[in-house]
């Protein structure tokens, strides 16, 4: 018994370090596999073009599954927000409106989402489902059943550029925009006592509510922080892509959930954290581009992604200690 | 004594009521829709149509109890129980794996059988997921989801691949008794899963391990055999569909995974037709032909069928919302 016991704990510190050694593994392997991909012109090019948006998407919804939920209605917040911005874009409103307009379309999703979910107490995945299925229906309705928007002519592009062709410093200002993200959610989830409630909401909910936490508030907090940063992220979209694209947001949800997993094995409670979910964008961005480099196409990029995935959660989740 | 038990006793009355109130008005609440319908609609009623309506929502309704029988056998929490979230794209796969076999010259058993074995792999593989490596159902049935339609997508290229085959004819056109195969398939599999869920041992046990996992094991069940079940018959229900879908567009077609959230709809407003809002079969095949005639309404009164996602994804709003009023509080 002692053994079985002592070899299990081995295995756990080996489980810690997990997303770690994959993404040792990944790097060395596509470093050997082709000479473009461990380069400093390949490095900015995943950080400027793969990480930022999912990045911020996965900030969103650590916050939301570090308190116990989970957030399925995220591409509806990106979309939506992607929506009315171009759409008051086009209608010759300053870019400034548009951005306020886009994150409001954003922060209403999030205050439908907790609505739903703590006044009509409807569990969290079952409401954000029916956030997203209503979501894709208003899309389909405002925009004739999916016809994008193009804003390619030039009288735009001065707006669309002063968001995502800048740069400060060297550094593009979408990247500035993540790094503020990052350092926002940080604070939010390791230095602040929202933080705190978050935790102990998601690790023990009844301790929670008998600790004095007002559940229903905090608990609501979260989805609007999320929606908020879904919002930023699909500002950003639109702004690289020039264009609204109905329905686009929902691909970010399955890596958005990947990363944000993946990051919880980094850490030794499997708690999500803001550096483990970074870590989980990096490392699906990576795989991404090395597996692009090395020619395989877009289909068989999905399979290994999907392996990759399930790989570090086996390993993670499966050599973990066994809860009592 | 009394003084402890009375209050107890009215709340409990209180919540048979609420609950016998959610019943009734959800069988009338679709009764009224399908009047509305029968009265509105133009050839709503007539029997072409109704048929027509059940032969589509065949493929929808297998895959529904596979994810019904994972509801049932792993439990209802979706976040901490068990949900399938690879079934579309499991069916997908298979689907895929049915035409490149049929085009490659195999025969029709083969074909067939290596979509169901290729389903129940994948049922597998999840199944190991939860139970050897102890991932959240819901993270490893979406890893499984993105490597089976990845694998769809190698095989077709995304594109459309046709197949043809007697036994795919008669799928599509025959009749026996006049009612067409699809009906029959449908009929036959919802017989054979009711009867498997509701009037076994087999299913009683299955109910048990998804009710309370803890109680279930004490009790002397082998749990872990009854969640690897659920999730392999998920696979089998994917493999079936898959074949159905194959014989319904004689081809295989991409964008199947779109299917997930109709089937997630279907198996959750199931659960407003049974005593205690637990998936049942009976229930999941009444809510998914009736999303089978909602939609199928809305087009005939030419009311824009972009309203169909909005509408069902209102219904499980007000259904779970509905319900967890009506329902006892669970743990916390």
């Amino acid at each position: 018994m002692e053994n079985v016991r002592r070899s299990i704990f081995r295995f756990e510190a080996v489980s810690n370090y997990i997303v770690l050694l994959a993404f040792a593994a990944v790097i060395v392997f596509f470093s050997v596999a082709t000479k473009d991909f461990f380069t400093l012109e390949n490095f900015l090019n995943v950080v400027s073009n793969k990480v930022v948006l999912l990045a911020i998407v996965s900030l969103g919804l650590t916050i939301v599954v570090a308190a116990g939920g989970i957030d399925l209605s995220v591409g509806v917040s990106i979309d939506l927000s992607s929506m009315i911005f171009i759409m008051l874009v086009a209608a010759g409103y300053h870019g400034v409106i548009g951005v306020a307009g886009g994150l409001v379309a954003a922060l209403l999703v999030g205050l439908l989402n907790a609505f739903l979910i703590n006044k009509l107490k409807i569990n969290a995945f079952l409401a954000t489902l029916g956030v997203l299925f209503i979501g894709s229906s208003v899309q389909r309705l405002s925009t004739n059943g999916g016809v994008p928007i193009y804003l390619t002519r030039g009288e735009y592009a001065p707006t669309f550029e002063a968001i995502s062709r800048t740069s400060l410093l060297g550094i593009p200002t979408p990247v500035w925009i993540l790094i503020l993200c990052s350092v926002v959610v940080f604070l939010l989830l390791h230095r602040m006592v929202f933080g705190r409630f978050v935790a102990i909401m998601g690790a023990r909910p009844g301790v929670a509510l008998y600790s004095g936490v007002h559940v229903p508030r905090e608990f609501s907090k979260v989805f609007i922080y999320c929606a908020l940063l879904c919002g930023v992220a699909g500002i950003l979209l639109s702004a690289q892509v020039k264009s609204y694209v109905p329905l686009s947001g929902d691909a970010f949800l399955l890596d958005a959930i990947g990363a944000t997993f993946i990051g919880t094995a980094l850490a030794s409670d499997r708690r999500p954290t803001v550096i483990g979910t970074l870590m989980g964008v990096f490392l699906l961005a990576v795989m991404r581009n090395g597996l692009l480099l090395i020619g395989w196409n877009f289909f068989w990029q999905q399979v290994g992604i999907g392996v990759l995935v399930f790989v570090v959660l086996a390993l993670s989740f499966g050599l973990r200690k066994r809860e009592e | 004594m009394t003084s402890l038990t009375a209050p107890s006793e009215t709340k409990l009355d209180r919540r048979a009521i609420a609950a016998l109130f959610v019943r009734v008005g959800a069988f009338a609440t679709i009764g009224a829709i399908l009047i509305y319908f029968a009265l509105f609609a133009r050839g709503f009623t007539s029997t072409f149509n109704l048929l027509n309506v059940v032969e589509q929502s065949a493929i929808l309704t297998v895959l529904a109890f596979g994810m019904t029988v994972v509801f049932i056998g792993t439990g209802t929490d979706v976040q901490k129980g068990g949900v399938d979230l690879s079934v579309a794209a499991n069916a997908g796969l298979c689907a895929a794996v049915f035409v490149t076999l049929l085009n490659l010259g195999f025969s029709d058993a083969t074909a067939a059988v290596a979509a169901l074995v290729t389903g129940a792999l994948v049922g597998l593989l999840n199944g190991i997921a939860v139970v050897v490596f102890r991932i959240m159902p819901l993270l490893a049935t979406l890893a499984v989801m993105n490597i089976a339609a990845g694998l769809e997508l190698t095989l077709t290229e995304n594109t459309v691949v046709s197949a043809s085959s007697d036994f795919l004819t008669f799928l599509q056109f025959g009749r026996v008794l006049g009612i067409s195969a699809l009906a029959w398939v449908l009929i036959l599999f919802s017989l054979l899963v009711g009867i498997l869920c509701h009037f076994t041992p087999f299913g009683a046990r299955l109910y048990a391990v998804g009710g309370f996992l803890e109680a279930a094991k004490a009790a002397g069940i082998k749990t872990s055999f009854y969640v690897y079940f659920s999730y392999v018959f998920s696979g089998l229900c994917c493999g079936l569909a898959a074949i159905l879908i194959v014989s319904r567009l004689s081809a295989s077609t991409p964008g199947t995974g779109l299917l997930l959230l109709p089937i997630l709809a279907a198996s959750l407003l199931g659960t407003v037709f049974s005593r205690r809002f637990i998936p049942t079969i009976g229930g999941t095949l009444i809510a998914s032909l009736f999303i089978g005639y909602l939609a199928n309404g809305f087009q005939l009164l030419g009311i824009s069928s972009y309203w169909v996602n909005g509408v069902q994804g209102g219904l499980i709003l007000l259904v779970v919302a509905v319900t967890s009023f009506a329902k006892p509080a669970e743990g916390a």
